[in-house]
């Protein structure tokens, strides 16, 4: 087995660039969370004030829905990629060279995980400069990093649908399917009062990105003593490091068992 | 260097070797045992044993569907093969497949090139890959690129036209040196000329001393870049050798095409014919055409055949080709 090495980077390097000249992945990239941003501002221009908190608009409050969305759309371009890859034989092709799956898989990621960042830069920058959504700038790298750990996992699920389907067509849909799925279970869409809602990774982070929304300041504070409350869907007495573990554990599930499933159905 | 085979039909090797002496053991870089590969039951290559000399041309001649890429996939050791082992270079395909990897360059059948990207781009991908040196990647890049005449393109493979994606699929093959290049099907789909220039890249190549193996269903390939033939058929290589070897040994005899102005001069010779000993078989063809095999020499073809024939329109003579050989080895024909 060969070990993980500065290869993954020049395959980062070779996603990344094949990634720039494709029209529909920079949509997803560039021009998608804005107009998500546009269009939930737009939504909630007429809100009465009546579901505020702690004197937050139904924007600020929502606004982490946005972020896990947006983030979330990485099960469908990494399930597209891997999908991709399988079919046009360049897989294969990768894999009669000195390199390992490790360092294909490591490769994947970081290209994910920089069009992931540019993502995150034009929320934040248009959502938090522009559309004037309320945040604690001292809270913001660490909801930063929840994001990104949490675009890891979506990577790991699309990894996981990739292993199953034959086209990149097919991973495509069923990926965005699974993915408004889980956004709707989850209840990052709009509120849900049901226990499922636990067994997402968008719970979890939306929940935990509220509470530094919402709490700003004192969240360090509360980071043991608190729970997650949520004026949005339902409450757990699990508090907001629980969640954050909760956010590990899912995206470490993901992953192991993208590579685990990857690994079993593609090495022949 | 012994080579013993387990229960398992692995191959195990004792190296005790001296040095100086592997050389010389290794005047078969390639050796596979029993090789095997069955989809849900059905084998796909089925036990095959073959030796690849060093710096030899070996083609692997059959149909569509015979396991000759199937063998390639096990060979450049993205297949694991349901049973038997290779030794490649030093290596075992089943214990040491990662250090095979290194010595060998693949051409694959589909252009498996990366289409967003240049072909400077594909390539260096490939030589990085290999973990090559920035100033040694774009220099051998520039040089191969220039011998395919695809050099200096700036845009995207995707706007490559078929015969320049194929071009740019075998230079990706190359660009690390190796030292066993598998080519399958290399020039499947390309024009007359770019297929000219693929055959005289090839044989550059081997005139470096590089070891290929090629699989191709094309006879004029096999037979033009060819030191040594396999014939694969359902999964087995049922001849092997030199095209000299084959042809021996297919035993045809001398081969004669009549062709007649009718169909009648055509049943009246053939039943004639048949009555002759020296004549061993005889196949109608299209357009009234006859192809006669028989033994006896000049002096049979002067006493008997042109004896019998009393009219014909052209007559033409011609060596035992690798289709006849294909034919009589299997029945049919190598496209069927």
């Amino acid at each position: 087995m060969y070990s993980i090495d500065l290869k993954a980077w020049y395959i980062a390097k070779k996603n990344v660039k094949e990634k720039l000249k494709n029209l529909g992945s920079m949509f997803w990239t560039i021009a998608f969370p804005i107009m998500m941003l546009i269009v939930y501002k737009l939504a909630f221009s007429g809100d009465d004030g009546s579901y505020m908190i702690n004197g937050l608009t139904t924007f600020d409050v929502e606004f982490p829905g946005i972020v896990v969305y947006t983030i979330g759309m990485s099960t469908v371009t990494s399930a597209v990629m891997f999908a991709m890859s399988k079919k046009d034989g360049t897989l294969e092709r990768i894999d009669s060279m000195p390199v390992s799956r490790g360092n294909v898989f490591l490769g994947a990621v970081i290209s994910e995980t920089i069009f992931m960042n540019v993502q995150l830069v034009l929320i934040f920058a248009f959502g938090y400069g522009v559309l004037g959504a309320h945040f604690e700038l001292a809270m913001m790298p660490l909801g930063y990093l929840i994001a990104v750990i949490y675009g890891i996992a979506a990577i790991g699920l699309g990894l996981i649908i990739a292993s199953f389907l034959k086209s990149p067509e097919g991973a495509n849909g069923f990926a965005m399917l699974a993915h408004m799925c889980l956004m709707f279970i989850s209840g990052s869409f709009f509120p849900l009062d049901n226990g499922g809602v636990f067994f997402t990774p968008q719970y979890w982070v939306k929940q935990v990105y509220l509470q530094l929304t919402v709490v700003g300041d004192s969240f360090s504070d509360k980071l043991y003593s608190g729970t997650i409350i949520t004026p949005t869907s339902t409450a757990t007495l699990i508090p907001i490091w629980g969640g954050l573990l909760m956010i590990l554990a899912f995206t470490a599930l993901f992953i192991i068992l993208g590579v685990k499933i990857f690994q079993k159905k593609t090495i022949l | 260097m012994n080579v013993s085979i387990k229960k398992e039909a692995q191959i195990t090797y004792s190296d005790h070797t001296p040095l100086d002496e592997k050389k010389y053991l290794n005047e078969y870089i390639i050796e596979v045992q029993d090789l095997e590969k069955s989809f849900n039951g059905i084998k796909a290559v089925d036990g095959i044993n073959l030796k690849v000399r060093n710096g030899e041309l070996f083609s692997l001649l059959g149909p569509n569907g015979a396991g000759k890429s199937t063998t390639i996939r096990m060979l450049t050791t993205v297949l694991k093969p349901s049973n038997g082992d290779a030794r490649i270079g030093e290596y075992s395909l089943i214990n040491e497949k990662n250090k095979i990897k290194p010595l060998i360059g693949v051409c694959p059948q589909e252009n498996v090139i990366f289409e967003a990207l240049t072909a400077e781009d594909n390539v260096e991908f490939v030589g990085r890959m290999h973990g090559m040196e920035p100033a040694e990647i774009k220099r051998r890049t520039q040089t191969l690129l220039e011998k395919m005449n695809i050099a200096g393109r700036k845009r995207s493979a995707k706007t490559f036209s078929g015969g320049m994606k194929r071009r740019l699929n075998l230079v990706m093959s190359l660009i690390h040196q190796p030292q066993i290049l598998f080519l399958d099907e290399p020039s499947a789909g390309l024009d007359p000329q770019a297929r000219r220039l693929v055959w005289d890249f090839i044989k550059d190549l081997k005139n470096t001393g590089m070891t290929i193996i090629l699989t191709t269903h094309d006879m004029i390939e096999a037979d033009t870049l060819s030191d040594h033939i396999a014939i694969m058929d359902h999964g087995k290589i049922i001849a092997s050798g030199t095209l000299e070897e084959l042809k021996r040994s297919s035993h045809n005899g001398n081969i004669i095409e009549f062709s007649f102005s009718s169909k009648e001069e055509l049943i009246q010779a053939k039943n004639k014919l048949k009555r002759i000993i020296n004549v061993k078989k005889i196949t109608e063809m299209d357009n009234n055409k006859l192809s006669i095999s028989f033994t006896g020499g000049v002096k049979a073809f002067k006493q008997e055949i042109l004896g019998e024939i009393e009219s014909f329109k052209t007559l033409h003579f011609r060596e035992d080709s690798l289709e006849d050989i294909f034919l009589k080895l299997t029945g049919r024909r190598l496209r069927d």
